[in-house]
């Protein structure tokens, strides 16, 4: 069973803790340019993800990948998660993942 | 006393997954949940099942905060499936670790179950946990696609809930049983609801007559109570609980009835006969 590698549950306000590291976020596509897209997170902000073949916008879509930087993460794997997620939960989730019960996750 | 309670062990029995010992009306959150004939299923993260305790080497006894694992639940994307005539495995990836899962295909129903199953799909999973030579593996009963993918937020959130829920209930458990376990030396579990809610809770209850009588017998199956052979005068109960004597009295005298208390030295004087 190998743990050593776990992907942190990250919004915008915790990547940059995580810089360099594989982690997992949740944006609604906003802007498409090419490879580059740029989406809305889960805690309102602006999230730039490399990476990602042609997905509709305003669709959800959990990302996992390199947290390039403050602001960017380069995908390797991504799920379509729908128009009808709910993005506050997600980011309580990644809060506490983050904060008090980081133990039960990383 | 009983004939208005709604008796879950026996409407509900046969079922594994409900409480299977009736307790007195005090919320059946409180009982121990250390009885071996209760199978609970634990919506757990990879990560709590590596740093699970194991009780014997021998066997697949695992511990997470103090409650036994049995059935577990996980929510996580499939990885490295690997399909034979017999059974499937592959590996659960939920973002806090990695656990190898089998499922055994015996019938058509268990082969339809995981034909749609595919590498990168997130999946709900319900299954029984293994140890071997220190590899823990998931036997799995159930695997489904997930749909709506808030169900991922919403498990870990049932895992985060679960594990607040049972370390509070171990710190109740702790403050008052200590003194209790240090006397029973073997952990056969005791009958009753062996942690007896502490003080400070008494204010959650309200004041009605069959709660008066739990408070009475909570009190009474303190260490402090017991440590008396006299047991404990009927004022000082009434002043600790801080009730009227008359309902204290109609309190006791249906707790004698029942045969749950019982008086000592005078008609003054009560003993539980639980914890005696």
């Amino acid at each position: 069973m190998d743990t050593s590698s776990p992907t942190v549950f990250v919004n915008p306000e915790l990547l940059p803790m995580y810089v360099g590291r594989k982690v997992r976020a949740v944006v609604q596509v906003t802007q498409s340019d090419g490879e580059i897209k740029t989406g809305k997170s889960t805690d309102e902000r602006q999230l730039i993800i490399k990476g990602l073949p042609q997905v509709p916008l305003m669709t959800h879509v959990g990302v996992i990948g390199i947290a390039e930087s403050e602001q960017s993460l380069h995908a390797e794997t991504w799920t379509n998660f729908g128009n009808t997620f709910d993005t506050q939960s997600y980011n309580q989730v990644c809060q506490l993942a983050n904060g008090e019960f980081k133990g039960l996750f990383l | 006393m009983y004939g208005s309670q709604f008796d879950g062990g026996a409407a509900f029995s046969g079922g594994g997954f409900m409480p299977s010992q009736t307790t007195q009306a005090a919320d059946p959150s409180f009982s121990s949940s250390k009885n071996r004939e209760i199978q609970s299923l634990l919506p757990l993260t990879v990560k709590q099942i590596k740093e699970a305790f194991l009780l014997s080497d021998d066997k697949s006894n695992f511990t997470i905060d103090g409650v036994d694992v049995n059935n577990v639940t996980l929510v996580g994307m499939v990885c490295n499936r690997t399909g034979r005539i017999t059974d499937v495995t592959f590996i659960l990836d939920d973002g806090t670790g990695r656990i190898e899962c089998n499922k055994w295909v015996q019938e058509l129903v268990d082969s339809n179950e995981v034909e749609g199953i595919l590498d990168g799909m997130y999946v709900r999973i319900h299954g029984h946990l293994k140890g071997f030579m220190g590899k823990r593996t998931l036997n799995v009963f159930s695997i489904r696609p997930i749909t709506d993918f808030n169900e991922i937020a919403s498990h870990f959130i049932d895992c985060i809930y679960v594990h607040l829920y049972n370390t509070r209930l171990r710190k109740l458990q702790g403050g008052v049983t200590t003194q209790q376990q240090m006397a029973n030396s073997t952990s056969t579990p005791m009958k009753g609801s062996p942690a007896a809610p502490p003080h400070q809770f008494s204010g959650q209850y309200n004041v009605g007559q069959k709660n008066i009588e739990q408070m009475v017998l909570d009190f009474l199956q303190l260490p402090s109570s017991n440590a008396d052979e006299k047991g404990v005068h009927c004022d000082v109960i009434a002043r600790q609980l801080r009730v009227s004597m008359d309902k204290l009295m109609s309190s006791i005298q249906n707790l004698v009835e029942e045969g749950l208390i019982y008086s000592t030295t005078d008609d003054f004087h009560f003993k539980s006969t639980i914890n005696g």
